[in-house]
């Protein structure tokens, strides 16, 4: 059941939220749990075996360590403080075996199903070219689906459990609709349990308001996915998919089309989700804040799939930096090369793993890999570059405060995401290399590939108006359907129906188009 | 008096919906072609340029029955009048709703609805998707209009719609091209049932009460298709058709196989038939209606001097269709001879 399908948007839908709200307040988290469970299998079907088994632990494990939590706080003011601290020592190691058990076998579970098979095929590369014609079977799984999004925010529930951040639920139903939810199963956001545990559990009243707004915001999804995502798609497929015909304004065409798909589609679908999450009452955590005014990669990156970037960020960057390895190697830098290699070699490294984690996340292939390395070259040789151009232009720092360095700025990290996005796009890491080739070649055929100037014409003016509302929304402070909500009422509807009758118009459905299915869902 | 706010939240959401659906009809309106020649695909929209109630046996169905039955045959030999209301990917849901339209301007003796319909669906669209799809599409134009905004101007846009234009073919889509079907026998039985889709059959129900309500006769009929039919799906319809008490011919079986020689009547490895094919089908057809149906010799009558001349029309452009078609049919059999 696919975000954009009418049954999901007019049956699904409607059907979940009568049903929860016709019911009394305390059986209203059955209602989305067992609409959670209705969405998955209808999508999924046998597959919810994994999610079953996954929300199992990470309940389990949670249970556990909320317990020894509780059995320290109850035993431990009464003894003295010699058996206090050696209670406190051991409990800690409990804890600790009990976190790493429960991370690793949720982890473990995404490694098995979607990375085994990579590393089983590249060491079959390997050993291809030594003698004796050695090879390994690779397993041929369906990767569950929401399985890369399910077994991270399970990791996380089992971490702030064991941070004491998040308290441990008390039922497995629970777990299992923190990770089930079905706004975020398929694409994210990656929610916190202890954000969104108690509109989960104990949601707002059923109101119009929330309704009409969780509505709005799913109309203006279907905008970004139906009028934008999908005509793009029609460009971009013709242009990644046969590569070999295409050079120099096709290819940069085609990218930039890429991007504007991916950023449509993936905003869309966020927008499509936490509407139909507002509607229930439930504030999911936002993962885009108008990436494309960003002036660094870093900053993109942290306008862009937000929810990703925070829980790398926290579950992984962080907890390596301060890891025993990396303290070891910064004192090992500092004896050897001085303070600042001391201060940034183990930051460095932790970055590299955490970009690399970013770009396989993606996907189980090399060219994920070069995607998420892309982006840390991009850092790393920018910190190093630094001094150097501080040194050849003293003026530097006085030009970044200006408007003209910040737009120039902007049209950097734009053209560099592009870039990246040529990569993650292409059919592999030498098809990759061969479009970057074929860009010094000029296109001598008709830009108008597989869509005519009419349809190229709806993308550029719709990438306009996106750009327009991001402008006015970085100005304003505050979104779109608030500023609206103040208009007269028959100011509203008008803005209410042109848009529902732009989608219906300028959409690219029927026989004439090929939409593409949610990329994010793929990964 | 005060209103409860559930009330008045109520009545607003009925309201906005009703402004909604106005706003969709009035624009659907102005997005529909401005010619019968482009209201769906091929040329099925030239029926609604016939005169009233000239029509006694209307065929109904997809691409293989646009490729497959060609009318003005039996009005060239018989003077039945004939139309062939077909597209591609043509469901049941766009029959059903088609027919209640064109029952509004003809009243045909007899409906052919060919099966192909019952079991096709788009891609991975599953059979309620495809439903739900089609079903939009009828019901709101500007769903399946919404392309047209492509060819509207300041011009054409408050144009009136002109719905006379008259296809002298009567629906059919002669196709020359030749690409045999070599796979054997499609049609084992396999002692397998192929159920016709719950909301598919629904809709042939709605079909069979449509043309019960006018007084039409309901055929079953499937055109030969080597690469898209088979025993099961056949059992399928047999058994629809004698739980409902309606004829069935299917074309594809031993008994009715108007003779399709499925190396040189197919454009397209047995998906279709090509000029030679439909002739044959068309003329299995055309006893059965004559044997079956007291249906009115119209030739040489006042009422259809239009038809006499797209029969004089017709009859000369078969005539070159036809010896092209058997030009590519002769090339076919000669490479097939080759590689034997």
């Amino acid at each position: 059941m696919s975000y954009n399908s009418f049954i999901y948007l007019f049956v699904f839908l409607g059907t979940v939220w009568l049903f929860w709200a016709l019911l009394p307040q305390k059986w209203r988290p059955l209602a989305l749990l067992a609409g959670s469970m209705i969405f998955y299998v209808a999508t999924a079907r046998r597959y919810v075996v994994f999610l079953l088994l996954a929300a199992g632990v990470t309940w389990a494990a949670g249970l556990l360590l909320g317990r020894l939590d509780e059995l320290q706080a109850a035993t431990g003011p009464s003894l003295p403080a010699p058996e206090r601290k050696a209670l406190k020592k051991r409990i800690s190691a409990m804890k600790k075996g009990g976190v790493a058990v429960g991370a690793a076998a949720l982890l473990g579970l995404l490694l098995w199903l979607k990375y085994l098979p990579f590393a089983l095929r590249s060491t079959n590369t390997l050993l291809a070219r030594l003698p004796g014609h050695v090879s390994i079977t690779v397993p041929n799984y369906v990767l569950p689906l929401g399985l890369s999004f399910f077994s991270l925010m399970a990791v996380s529930y089992v971490v702030d459990c064991y941070r004491g951040t998040a308290k441990p639920a008390a039922h497995y139903w629970q777990v299992l609709l923190y990770l089930s939810f079905w706004p975020h199963v398929v694409e994210g956001p990656f929610d916190r349990f202890a954000t969104v545990a108690p509109t989960l559990f104990d949601p707002p009243r059923p109101s119009y308001r929330a309704v009409t707004f969780g509505a709005q915001r799913i109309v203006w999804g279907m905008f970004k996915k139906v009028v934008i995502a999908d005509r793009a798609n029609m460009y971009v497929k013709a242009v990644f998919d046969d590569w070999t015909k295409y050079s120099g304004a096709a290819i940069v065409v085609g990218t930039l089309l890429y991007t504007l798909q991916l950023y449509t589609e993936f905003s869309g679908c966020m927008d499509i989700v936490l509407g139909s999450a507002e509607a229930f009452g439930v504030p999911l955590a936002e993962n885009f804040r108008q990436p494309f005014l960003s002036k660094t990669v870093g900053e993109f990156w942290r306008r862009w799939h937000i929810t990703l970037g925070a829980w790398l960020r926290e579950y992984l960057f962080q907890p390596l930096v301060i890891s025993k390895p990396m303290m070891r190697l910064g004192k090992f830098c500092r004896g050897k090369f001085g303070a600042a290699a001391g201060r940034n070699w183990p930051v460095w490294i932790s970055l590299c793993l955490t970009w690399a984690a970013i770009g396989l996340w993606h996907g189980a292939g090399w060219i994920y890999l070069l995607y998420g390395m892309y982006y840390f070259a991009i850092q790393f040789l920018g910190e190093l570059a630094e001094p150097t151009l501080l040194k050849l232009l003293p003026r530097l720092p006085g030009w970044r405060k200006t408007k003209g360095y910040q737009l120039f700025q902007v049209l950097r990290t734009f053209a560099l995401v592009n870039l990246g996005m040529l990569l993650f796009r292409a059919n592999g890491a030498q098809a990759a290399l061969q479009m970057l080739r074929s860009l010094a070649t000029p296109y001598a055929g008709s830009l108008l590939i597989k869509l005519d100037a009419r349809d190229l014409a709806v993308l550029a003016l719709g990438a306009l108006f996106l750009l327009g509302v991001d402008l006015w929304q970085a100005r304003h402070g505050v979104g779109l359907r608030q500023a609206v909500e103040k208009k007269p009422l028959p100011v509203r509807w008008g803005i209410y129906i042109g848009v529902v009758l732009l989608i219906m118009v300028f959409g690219a459905y029927g026989d004439n188009y090929d939409p593409a299915a949610f990329i994010y869902a793929q990964f | 008096m005060q209103c409860k706010p559930w009330l008045k939240n109520g009545i607003r959401a009925v309201g906005f919906g009703l402004a909604l659906l106005a706003a969709v009809l009035v624009v659907g309106h102005y997005l529909m072609p401005h010619s019968n020649r482009y209201l769906t695909g091929y040329t099925a929209g030239g029926i609604l340029g016939e005169d009233f109630d000239t029509i006694d046996v209307l065929v109904m169905g997809d691409s293989n029955a646009a490729q497959g039955v060609s009318p003005m045959e039996w009005y060239s030999q018989n003077g039945i009048t004939g139309y062939t209301y077909a597209s591609g990917w043509l469901s049941v849901y766009n029959i059903y709703y088609r027919l209640q339209n064109i029952y509004t301007e003809q009243t045909p003796r007899v409906v052919i609805v060919s099966t192909g319909p019952v079991y096709t669906k788009k891609g991975t669209e599953t059979y309620l998707q495809c439903a739900i799809g089609d079903v939009a599409d009828e019901l709101l134009p500007l769903l399946r209009f919404h392309d047209n905004w492509k060819y509207l101007n300041f011009g054409n846009l408050l144009e009136e719609h002109d719905y006379t234009w008259r296809d002298v073919n009567k629906g059919y889509t002669a196709i020359t091209d030749v690409g045999a079907y070599m796979s054997g026998d499609y049609m084992y039985d396999i002692q397998a049932t192929e159920h016709i889709p719950l909301l598919a059959r629904l809709y042939l129900d709605r079909i069979a009460a449509l043309c019960d309500e006018h007084g039409s006769e309901l055929i079953l009929m499937t055109v030969p298709a080597a690469s898209g039919w088979n025993h099961a799906r056949h059992n399928g319809i047999r058994d629809y058709a004698e739980e409902r008490g309606l004829t069935y011919l299917d074309y594809n079986t031993p008994e009715l196989n108007p003779g399709i020689d499925w190396r040189t009547d197919t454009p397209d490895g047995g998906a279709h038939l090509n000029v030679l094919g439909a002739r044959k089908l068309t003329a299995a057809l055309g006893t059965y209606l004559t044997e079956n149906f007291a249906l009115p010799d119209h030739r040489g009558t006042a009422l259809y001097e239009d038809w006499d001349a797209d029969a004089a029309t017709y009859t000369a452009a078969m005539t070159e269709l036809v010896a092209t078609n058997e030009a590519a049919a002769a090339y076919q059999l000669e490479q097939i001879g080759h590689t034997a």
